[in-house]
């Protein structure tokens, strides 16, 4: 008798109990006046920013720090940090372009009052290089004198790798001038002085916390927001820094929420607990065609690329005239309309628009055409297809790149009458698998670490070169590379760079097939939002000092 | 008892060390390592990650500081967390998940046994239909689409629960519900099975001819002996439910251990796959050594030497 009473009340008071906290917790939690709540999609793997690589990481880190330079939203270089933007013009780069001296501000500070020198630059960049840091974006640097000894000396002693950063040529003169010293004249290595992994550091921080100093009250930096909360997985939240020397922002707190899945960050966003969020592929077309969310809408270039690569030292693909072919016998537009539900636009070139370099007639003479495919196929000995050798296409097995494989298929099978095995992979396996030439075609994308055809040409696409998986080779590029990463006459230098890509497009060991852009839906209360091509992993991240909201 | 409970435990640090070098083996045997990405890293940079984290010792170095480390309580480094190491990981997700797969473990023992009960004793009328149709259906719907169609219909339709996240009460019934449903079905209709062989015992039989009352012949001689099955799933249930689901936490957001493994093998991050590797094993060792001494309570019959 006293047990069961027993067990009814523990059931009367567990089921009350619930019934109590949901109805005092009803309602969405945080729709104060002026928070903005956007979805990182996923914990970052630390915010130091010597080491972040990935865009989460890029997006925490462009909230707490501002480094000598930004970027303007039509890309085009600003001065934050720094007074001027070196040139040599202003003599800020010397007329043999090795020696670039940035000239500092003299009001910016640190969160804790401190001013900002050029010693926490230099501080930063030897840390950058400090090979027992292992920093991704250190390969970025090399031209700096003794940064690649410094970056290559892991096997050393401690005294070789002092004496080596030693010899790292960056200097600070005096408290507001930073002198960088290059091997080889490198117009782009200003526009690298604007990305993240240069940002100052303080070195009594870093030296007092160790590796607790990404730890919300260490965590100092110059930017306007600083981080008050980190709860791991869970959420980051940015307040304004109320020392920062520049702009105040117009809104008081960031949230950074950690949904990693797509659909329940839409739920969340319907819910009104997200201010912005990523529309999740396959929706699109009900959020394009839906009225409601006609002011919702945002949809910009990113300044991303997907192509099919070949291996061009296999069968049939050693053949300049069947990788031509190929490429006349995809129907991008087809691509965009049903693969991509109308988010993106079909690319015949490889750099794409809204960064200096995109040249919309180049590689038309590629575009989808069967009759030309099938009259290069011809040329190259193939008039019957069934003489080509088999053809295998691999790719990371995710939902969307299986849509992008049958589609393939579909366009090879419909077009040319050639069947292709798909060979899905996991996604490491894939990566390792593609780095080794372990492949005859592949699916692949780039996007930008700064927007200049220095980064999408000469490492894809130079002979040997680290990221260059097709194997390509051609020696009338690699010397026009050469010479123009060093060519400090702009205009020049961008037109070496037009006919480099001309070249490769020529030769076709990729098969460009659509610039991506981003779909987000945005809350009509969210004001100011500013996005770029150089966004991080949520849109508009670098100018949410200038979003405020409307309620 | 306790000589029976000492060689478990000797045998659970054996498991373990068994456990943790096939998964070490297999990790490294996996083709594809940490920093592989679309965008290659420069090799200096590729070497000083591989030395910076100890991965290019051989096989049996890595290995043998690992145990090394072990032995310390030191359950190594993440690569996808660089700033905790795995044990402060484990430490600050367990709690949550452990809520969360108790509340849920409570929720499924209620409801499973309740109903499962209910229908045995009413077998064949309305309870027992809608019953064995409910578990049917809760243990065939996979979590991801029970997790989001209450997204759908409690959060973005009535607004009356969160999306997701941690901190409030009324953000663990929905996971909760979504996570109890499954083992709740199975228990239903174990228990149902269970009861049903009780009830058709002697004993029961010689119970109520002495003239007790129904309850106390439900309570005292049946619910005790049809428990043994249910006892029997309810260990490992527990264990997996504490360890985290994967689906669940992902789709509600909960800032858990049980996206941890999936992410850390997808991520080729080791330290962390070793790490929740022994502690699901260990957490899962220690719930079957519960179960088996939960045996000698309920059932007089069963001694251990």
């Amino acid at each position: 008798m006293q047990r069961k009473t027993l067990v009814y009340s523990l059931l009367a008071i567990f089921f009350s109990a619930i019934l109590i906290f949901t109805s005092a917790c009803q309602g969405n939690k945080g729709t104060g006046a002026q928070i903005l709540r956007v979805n990182l999609a996923g914990e970052p793997a630390q915010v130091d920013p010597n080491q972040a690589s990935w865009a989460a990481e890029k997006s925490v880190v462009s909230q707490v720090f501002v480094g000598l330079l930004g970027f303007n939203q039509d890309l085009t270089l600003r001065a934050d940090v720094a007074k001027e933007i070196p040139t040599v013009a202003n003599k800020d780069i010397s007329a043999d372009g090795l020696t670039i001296t940035f000239k500092l501000r003299t009001n910016v500070t640190w969160s804790d009052g401190q001013k900002v020198t050029a010693k926490d630059f230099v501080y930063s960049i030897k840390r950058e290089l400090d090979p027992d840091l292992a920093c991704a974006y250190a390969s970025f640097y090399y031209d700096i004198v003794g940064a690649e000894a410094y970056n290559s000396a892991t096997g050393k002693t401690a005294a070789d790798k002092t004496a080596l950063a030693n010899a790292v040529g960056v200097s600070a003169p005096d408290d507001y001038t930073l002198q960088i010293k290059l091997n080889d004249p490198q117009p782009t290595m200003v526009e690298c002085m604007a990305l993240w992994p240069v940002y100052p550091i303080r070195e009594d921080i870093i030296t007092k916390y160790g590796d607790k100093w990404t730890d919300p009250p260490n965590y100092i930096g110059d930017g306007p927001y600083l981080l008050t909360e980190w709860v791991h997985q869970d959420h980051m939240t940015f307040k304004p820094n109320p020392n920062y020397w520049g702009t105040k922002p117009k809104r008081a707190e960031i949230d950074f929420l950690m949904i990693t899945d797509a659909n329940a960050a839409l739920a969340a966003y319907q819910n009104n607990e997200l201010d912005i969020v990523g529309v999740p592929p396959g929706t699109e077309k009900t959020f394009l065609n839906d009225k409601t969310y006609d002011d919702q809408r945002s949809l910009f270039n990113d300044l991303t690329t997907f192509a099919f690569q070949f291996n061009v030292t296999k069968a049939p693909f050693d053949n300049k005239l069947v990788r031509q072919a190929l490429s006349c016998a995809i129907d991008r537009d087809a691509f965009i309309n049903s693969v991509r539900s109308g988010i993106g636009k079909a690319a015949v070139s490889w750099i794409p628009p809204g960064m200096p370099g995109y040249n919309a007639s180049i590689g038309t003479q590629y575009a989808f055409n069967v009759t030309q495919a099938k009259a290069l196929l011809a040329q190259a000995g193939y008039s019957d297809v069934s003489k080509l050798p088999q053809i295998t296409f691999s790719y990371s097995n995710t939902a969307g790149n299986t849509t992008i494989a049958q589609f393939l298929q579909g366009q090879m099978q419909q077009n040319l009458g050639i069947n292709i095995i798909l060979d899905p992979e996991e996604s490491k396996t894939f990566s390792t698998n593609v780095n080794s030439g372990k492949f005859m075609w592949a699916w692949f994308g780039w996007g930008a670490d700064y927007p200049d055809p220095d980064d999408w040409l000469p490492g894809l696409f130079g002979t040997g070169a680290g990221n260059n998986h097709t194997q390509y080779s051609n020696p009338a590029f690699d010397t026009l590379s050469a010479t123009a990463l060093k060519e400090q006459d702009n205009t020049k230098r961008l037109a070496d760079w037009d006919q480099a890509q001309k070249m490769v497009m020529d030769d076709a060991p990729i098969v460009t097939i659509f610039y991506r852009e981003r779909f987000n839906l945005v809350k009509t209360w969210v004001k100011g939002l500013k996005t770029t091509g150089m966004d991080g992993q949520v849109i508009g991240d670098t100018f949410y000092n200038e979003v405020y909201i409307t309620k | 008892m306790t000589r029976f409970v000492i060689r478990r435990v000797l045998w659970l640090i054996l498991v373990l060390l068994v456990v943790s070098f096939i998964t070490f083996s297999l990790m490294h045997l996996v083709p594809g390592g940490p920093w592989d990405r679309d965008k290659q890293l420069a090799p200096q940079v590729v070497a000083a990650l591989n030395a910076k984290y100890g991965l290019d010792k051989p096989f049996y170095v890595q290995y043998g500081n690992f145990l090394l480390g072990l032995l310390h309580g030191d359950l190594g480094i993440s690569y996808s967390y660089q700033d905790r190491s795995v044990t402060q990981i484990l430490m600050q997700g367990f709690p949550k998940t452990a809520v969360l797969g108790t509340t849920a473990f409570i929720l499924a023992l209620l409801v499973g046994i309740t109903f499962g009960m209910a229908a045995a004793l009413r077998q064949n009328t309305w309870i027992d239909y809608v019953c064995v149709m409910f578990s049917t259906i809760f243990a065939s719907v996979p979590g991801f689409v029970l997790g989001i169609l209450l997204i759908i219909v409690f959060s973005v339709i009535l607004h009356w629960f969160p999306t997701g996240g941690w901190g409030s009460p009324s953000q663990i019934v929905m996971p909760a519900i979504a996570l109890a449903a499954l083992p709740a079905a199975f228990m239903a209709r174990i228990t149902r099975a269970s009861t049903l062989e009780t009830m058709r015992q002697d004993y029961v039989r010689t119970a109520r001819s002495k003239g007790l009352l129904e309850r106390v012949v439900l309570i005292r001689h049946i619910l005790r002996n049809s428990l043994i099955p249910v006892v029997t799933i309810a260990g490992p249930e527990f264990a997996a439910l504490v360890t985290g689901s994967v689906i669940v936490e992902t789709i509600f957001s909960i800032p858990g251990i049980g996206r941890l493994f999936v992410q850390g093998i997808f991520a080729r991050d080791y330290g962390l796959i070793m790490g929740t590797v022994l502690f699901y094993a260990f957490v899962i060792a220690i719930a079957n050594l519960v179960v088996d001494i939960l045996y000698g309570v309920i059932d007089p019959r069963i001694r251990y030497e």
